[in-house]
């Protein structure tokens, strides 16, 4: 109930209309590339599928990672502004419910926009790549892994985006957040595995050192345990209110 | 039969205490006005109610259930409206009250019901952030009125509303018990309108229960003490004057 019940308080917000746009203009990037330079990529060798990601993902990813961020604060702002999470709360509803409900909406989003960014990968290998044969496995792993990889930094934005009730607050941490991870080294495992970096890493450089099954759980339990943070957060801000 | 109890009910935020040892006693059924100058703790305390807040010391009990183990179920049967309007901006009043609506499980004619009861009707489709004061006031209230809870906490419910609202509401808060069967917790920091709609008061002052009981007895108590007696709001200035000269202001361990 509780998702059906957070998707009708994002009714007017733009929030989906926020999530196709940044998933539509994620999924021009490679297209543009192919379109304005295809002989820069044409020409290498390996799988076409995984050229085309590995020269396109840093950009996309950092598009999903800002639309994530957009999306986080727009929801709850939309329960701070006029104090509906106020109402929520002298409501028998489990505050946590309210969380994860928003939580699932943020990954789906997140997954819809990964699949359609995925399929315009897969696409172009097969326009530009004539000896390319379309793999749906290859292509689900990895449009699975992106997702996954980029579940801690959707939950840790929505995290921060419940704890500030400014939303320009959130907003900007989230922000700050992208630029300064985004300039650290992305070869560095530890590195690697922080929210607003772990979304960089694609799944066939992850398999070509070994490390897709580390990453993905520790990005599993880095999901689960900010979530379990954050409803720890909304019982400890009780007492000081 | 007490319907809410408190004993010692107690809230400090840091040296600052909002509400002091409170013990307050509301018969059910009865509409019981919550008054004290701005500042005195009536939020606070309708707030730890709601488990908006945790008490720093004391507990109370709603209906026999006690906070915070049995949150939920207090939740279930108290319905709310504290401070300002809580709705959402961007979803029309009917869709506020419809995401009530689905959350305690109630039937879809709730809704206009709700409505109908608060005058709100043929602003139903006007988005809730296009409301004025007074109708938010309004939505809020018929939030708070949907499920029909046996025990409704209105934190100054009428503020924001022109004469003609403000006596509407008094007069629905006045019939709640009869119409409803529920008991109302009701605030306000005018003596003058807690009159008019409430069968037992209680004056609370710098977060202390200076009184508790009928208007009859606060005549009575006045008379004893002094105070006057002709004008009630005169009656409550002095009370809150002299407690504030004795230092209850200041009385914050």
């Amino acid at each position: 109930m509780s998702l059906s019940l957070e998707m009708r308080k994002l009714k007017r917000t733009g929030y989906f209309f926020a999530f196709l746009a940044g998933g539509l203009l994620a999924s021009a990037f490679p297209l543009v590339n192919m379109l304005v330079r295809p002989e820069n990529f044409v020409s290498l060798p390996g799988d076409p599928f995984t050229i085309l990601v590995d020269a396109n993902w840093q950009m996309m990813a950092m598009l999903n990672i800002l639309i994530s961020i957009c999306g986080a604060c727009m929801m709850y702002h939309t329960e701070y502004a006029d104090n509906g999470m106020q109402k929520m709360e002298v409501l028998p509803v489990r505050p946590s419910s309210l969380f994860w409900g928003k939580f699932a909406i943020g990954s789906l989003v997140l997954a819809v926009m990964i699949l359609m960014e995925t399929s315009v990968l897969s696409g172009c290998a097969v326009h530009w790549f004539p000896a390319y044969q379309f793999d749906f496995l290859q292509v689900a792993k990895s449009a699975g892994f992106q997702w996954m990889v980029t579940l801690p930094t959707v939950m840790l934005m929505l995290v921060l985006s419940s704890a500030c009730r400014n939303m320009w607050v959130s907003l900007g941490i989230g922000v700050i957040l992208v630029f300064t991870l985004s300039i650290l080294p992305q070869d560095n495992l530890i590195l690697s595995f922080f929210p607003f970096s772990s979304p960089y890493q694609t799944f066939s450089t992850a398999v070509e050192k070994g490390r897709q099954f580390l990453l993905l759980g520790v990005c599993a339990v880095e999901t689960i345990g900010l979530g379990l943070v954050a409803l720890l957060y909304q019982r400890v801000r009780r007492w000081y209110q | 039969m007490n319907i809410i109890e408190t004993q010692n009910l107690t809230k400090s935020y840091g040296d600052f205490t909002a509400v002091s040892h409170l013990n307050l006693h509301i018969r059910k059924g009865s509409v019981y006005g919550f008054l004290g100058p701005n500042g005195a703790g009536k939020s606070t305390t309708m707030k730890m109610f709601l488990g908006l807040t945790h008490p720093t010391e004391g507990t109370f009990s709603i209906d026999g259930k006690t906070y915070p183990s049995d949150r939920m179920d207090i939740l279930k049967e108290v319905g709310s409206f504290i401070e300002a309007p809580a709705f959402y901006g961007n979803l029309t009043g009917e869709e506020n009250l419809d995401i009530i609506r689905k959350i305690l499980g109630l039937p879809k004619s709730s809704v206009k019901d709700a409505l109908e009861l608060v005058g709100l009707t043929q602003f139903r489709k006007r988005l809730a952030k296009k409301y004025s004061l007074g109708m938010k006031q309004r939505l809020g209230l018929a939030g708070a009125l949907i499920a029909r809870p046996p025990i409704l906490i209105l934190d100054e419910p009428t503020n924001g509303l022109d004469p003609v609202g403000i006596h509407e509401i008094r007069t629905l808060i006045k019939s709640l018990p009869r119409q409803f069967d529920c008991t109302v917790l009701v605030s306000s920091h005018l003596l003058s309108e807690v009159e008019l709609m409430a069968d037992d008061i209680g004056i609370l002052n710098h977060g202390r229960l200076l009184f508790e009981g009928t208007m009859e007895d606060l005549k009575s108590n006045a008379c004893a003490a002094g105070f006057p007696t002709d004008n009630l709001e005169d009656t409550f200035l002095a009370m809150i004057d002299e407690d504030n000269r004795k230092g209850g202001g200041t009385k914050c361990p």
